[in-house]
């Protein structure tokens, strides 16, 4: 083994390992220079991995962020889910990722059958531009996942 | 050290079944725990990591906060008004600290 191949062996192992360690830890920390969604690691493989079920891309999920911010300290986000919030059929909670953050994970809020709408706005962090995903959990266990955009120019991680 | 004091926007009144909004924000450096003072030490993390709404007798809102949010925290949300009584909101910090609001929300 040559020593770009063991270093990248390493690397591999360790990226799993991080990941594992991440989603079995309440705080999703993936330390810098190892980004859970370095080209080989899509928003569905990651999902899956933070939670061990594979979401679907859904417009349900609605994330209105703005393509563009000049400020990465507080970027205004706004999530929307298509649900009739019955006993039935409700989202249970909603979680934020930004994959290229240092701690990934942003928020999870919760919202209640009949009493909570499925929406919130808040002000997130951001280091650097990158897809911001939100992540619905329904009543039925499944997630349905969606995705907004963001080209941040300050660092608001720092 | 300075308490922060959050503040709420809720309507006073609302139609039994309407949906109103509600706007939360506390003063919080929200410190992350990923920054260094001018001696290179770390400075520990100390950031709100929850807030709750309840109404009455439930929690019908909920927000597990991490790093991310950004510093004073603000939370819109949207709760449907079903009978008179008190909305109560919490605000968790790290180390220990409670911050609470209450609101008195009349429902014809």
């Amino acid at each position: 083994m040559s020593m770009v191949e063991s270093t990248r062996a390493i690397l591999s192992s360790r990226r799993k390992l991080l990941i594992t360690a991440a989603a079995c830890s309440t705080a999703v920390l993936l330390p810098r220079g190892v980004r859970a969604n370095d080209d080989a690691i899509g928003p569905v493989e990651l999902i899956t991995r933070l939670t061990g079920k594979t979401p679907a891309w859904s417009d349900r999920v609605r994330l209105d962020m703005p393509r563009v911010f000049p400020n990465g300290y507080s970027v205004p986000l706004a999530l929307a889910i298509d649900s009739a919030m019955t006993e039935a059929e409700h989202v249970r909670r909603a979680r934020v990722f930004a994959p290229r953050n240092p701690l990934i994970e942003v928020a999870a809020f919760q919202f209640i059958p009949q009493r909570s709408e499925p929406r919130v706005s808040t002000r997130i962090r951001l280091a650097e531009p990158q897809y911001v995903l939100a992540v619905a959990e329904m009543n039925d266990g499944s997630l349905l996942l969606n995705k907004a955009w963001v080209e941040v120019s300050s660092n608001g991680c720092k | 050290m300075v308490i922060p004091a959050p503040r709420v926007q809720v309507p006073a009144s609302a139609a039994k079944g309407e949906v109103f909004q509600v706007k939360a924000l506390i003063p919080h450096s929200m410190e992350t725990g990923l920054r260094y003072d001018e001696q290179g030490a770390i400075i520990p993390r100390k950031i709100i990591n929850k807030f709750t709404c309840r109404y009455g007798d439930a929690v019908i809102f909920g927000a597990d906060i991490h790093e991310s949010v950004s510093a004073n925290p603000y939370i819109e949300f949207y709760v449907r008004a079903t009978d008179s009584g008190s909305l109560e909101f919490i605000w968790e910090e790290d180390g220990g600290g409670v911050f609470r609001l209450e609101h008195t929300l009349t429902v014809s």
